[in-house]
C-alpha cells in the first residue's frame, strides 16, 4: 500500500452505512467485518467509487429495508449500484470485489450461525440478478476482516487481526 | 412503562446480581478483591459499540457463550490484549505484564474469565427469571472488536429484534480495567423476558 497523501480522507462506512465518491482524496473504509460482507465497486473510466457495509442477507419487507437499505444484501445492493450510476458510474463497467462473511464466534459455532455464509450468498445472487459478478472475494473463514477501497486509484485492500494489508 | 425500559430496568438489576457474582468468582479465583461495575445497560446497534475496547479495529482477547434451555440468547465477553493478558496474570498470581503474547496458556486462562463472567450473568438471568438455563463452553475471540460485535448483531437482529448490550468495568486492587460484556437473549424469547419483568 502507498504512503497516505496528506490531504487523505478515511470514510468509514458502519454497519448498514453506504458511501459513493469521485473524491481522489477518499479511502473508503469498512472496518472489522465479521458475518457482515463489505461490497465495494468502482468505474475506472469515470472514477465513481463505491462501499457498501451489509449486515443482513435480505430485507424480506422489514421496515428497516426503508430507513436503511444498506443493512440488507439485496437493498443494498440495488442502492450501491443506483448512487454509483446517478454519481456517473457506468454499471456494466463496475469492477466489484466482495469481502467478509466470516462465522467469527469460534469454530464450534460455525455451524450454528450461518449469517455471514448467508450474506455472502445473498450478495452473489444479488449481483447477479444486475447481471454483476465480483472481479475478486474473499469471504467465510473465521476471521474478521477490514476493507478499504482508494477512489484514487480503484484498488481495494483486506486486512486481519493477523495479517497487514493485502490488495484484493 | 415501554417494554423497552422494562426489559433494561429487569436486566440492569440482573446485571447488577451477575456482576456481584461474577466478582466474588474472579476475587477467589485471583486471590484478590476484584469488584465489576456496571456503568450502563443499553439496547441497540450503538455506534460507539466498541469504544469500551480501544474502537472498532482494536484488537481484542475474549471469549463467546452460547445460552440455550428455556431461553437462548448470546454472552460475550471482550478486552483490549493487553489489558485481557493483565487479568491472566492476576489468575495466574504472576507479577503484571509477565505475559506478553495471547499464546495457548492466556486464551485458555480467559476462556475460564469468560466462563466465570459469563456463567454469573446467564445464573443471575436464571434465578432472577425462574427459568433453566445452560451457556456454552467459550469459545475464544482473538479479533477486531467489531467483528464479534457486529456478527451478534447480525444473529439477533436477523431475527427481528433488540440487542441488549451491558458495558462492564473490572476494577482490581491495581485500578480499572475496561471491558464489554454484551448479553443479548434472542428475540423470540423476549416476551417470556417481559413477563417476568412486568
Amino acid at each position: 500500500m502507498t504512503a497516505p497523501a496528506a490531504d487523505q480522507r478515511r470514510v468509514s462506512v458502519g454497519i448498514g452505512q453506504i458511501a459513493v465518491s469521485k473524491n481522489a482524496n477518499d479511502v473508503l473504509i469498512a472496518y472489522g467485518l465479521g458475518s457482515c460482507v463489505g461490497v465495494s465497486a468502482f468505474d475506472p473510466q469515470t472514477g465513481v467509487a463505491g462501499l457498501v457495509h451489509v449486515l443482513l442477507p435480505a430485507s424480506e419487507g422489514k421496515g428497516a429495508a426503508s430507513t436503511e437499505p444498506a443493512r440488507f444484501a439485496d437493498t443494498g445492493v440495488d442502492l450501491l449500484i443506483k448512487l454509483l450510476r446517478e454519481a456517473g458510474a457506468v454499471p456494466r463497467r463496475l469492477i466489484v470485489k466482495v469481502a467478509g462473511g466470516a462465522a467469527v464466534l469460534g469454530p464450534a459455532n460455525a455451524e450454528k450461525f450461518k449469517i455471514g455464509q448467508r450474506n455472502a450468498e445473498a450478495i452473489t445472487e444479488r449481483l447477479k440478478h444486475h447481471g454483476l459478478r465480483a472481479a475478486a472475494a474473499d469471504l467465510g473463514g473465521i476471521r474478521g476482516r477490514t476493507l478499504e477501497l482508494h477512489v484514487a486509484s480503484g484498488k481495494t485492500f483486506l486486512r486481519t487481526a493477523a495479517s497487514p494489508a493485502n490488495e484484493l | 412503562m415501554p417494554s423497552t425500559d422494562l426489559l433494561v430496568s429487569m436486566l440492569s438489576d440482573v446485571a447488577r446480581e451477575g456482576a456481584v457474582r461474577a466478582g466474588r468468582g474472579l476475587s477467589g479465583l485471583m486471590g484478590q478483591e476484584v469488584s465489576i461495575h456496571i456503568p450502563d445497560v443499553r439496547l441497540g446497534t450503538k455506534a460507539d459499540a466498541c469504544d469500551a475496547v480501544g474502537g472498532v479495529e482494536a484488537i481484542v482477547l475474549g471469549a463467546y457463550l452460547s445460552i440455550s434451555g428455556d431461553i437462548t440468547g448470546h454472552v460475550m465477553l471482550l478486552f483490549p490484549v493487553a489489558r485481557a493478558l493483565q487479568c491472566v496474570d492476576l489468575m495466574c498470581g504472576q507479577p503484571l505484564g509477565t505475559t506478553t503474547e495471547p499464546d495457548e496458556l492466556a486464551q485458555s486462562a480467559v476462556g475460564e474469565l469468560g466462563n466465570i463472567v459469563g456463567s454469573a450473568f446467564v445464573n443471575a438471568l436464571a434465578d432472577y427469571a425462574n427459568l433453566i438455563l445452560h451457556p456454552s463452553p467459550p469459545s475464544i475471540i482473538h479479533d477486531m472488536a467489531i467483528a464479534p460485535v457486529e456478527s451478534i448483531y447480525a444473529e439477533v437482529l436477523s431475527q427481528g429484534g433488540d440487542v441488549v448490550m451491558i458495558d462492564t468495568v473490572f476494577e482490581d486492587q491495581t485500578g480499572h480495567t475496561a471491558g464489554l460484556l454484551i448479553v443479548a437473549p434472542d428475540p423470540v424469547c423476549m416476551d417470556r423476558l417481559l413477563r417476568v419483568a412486568a
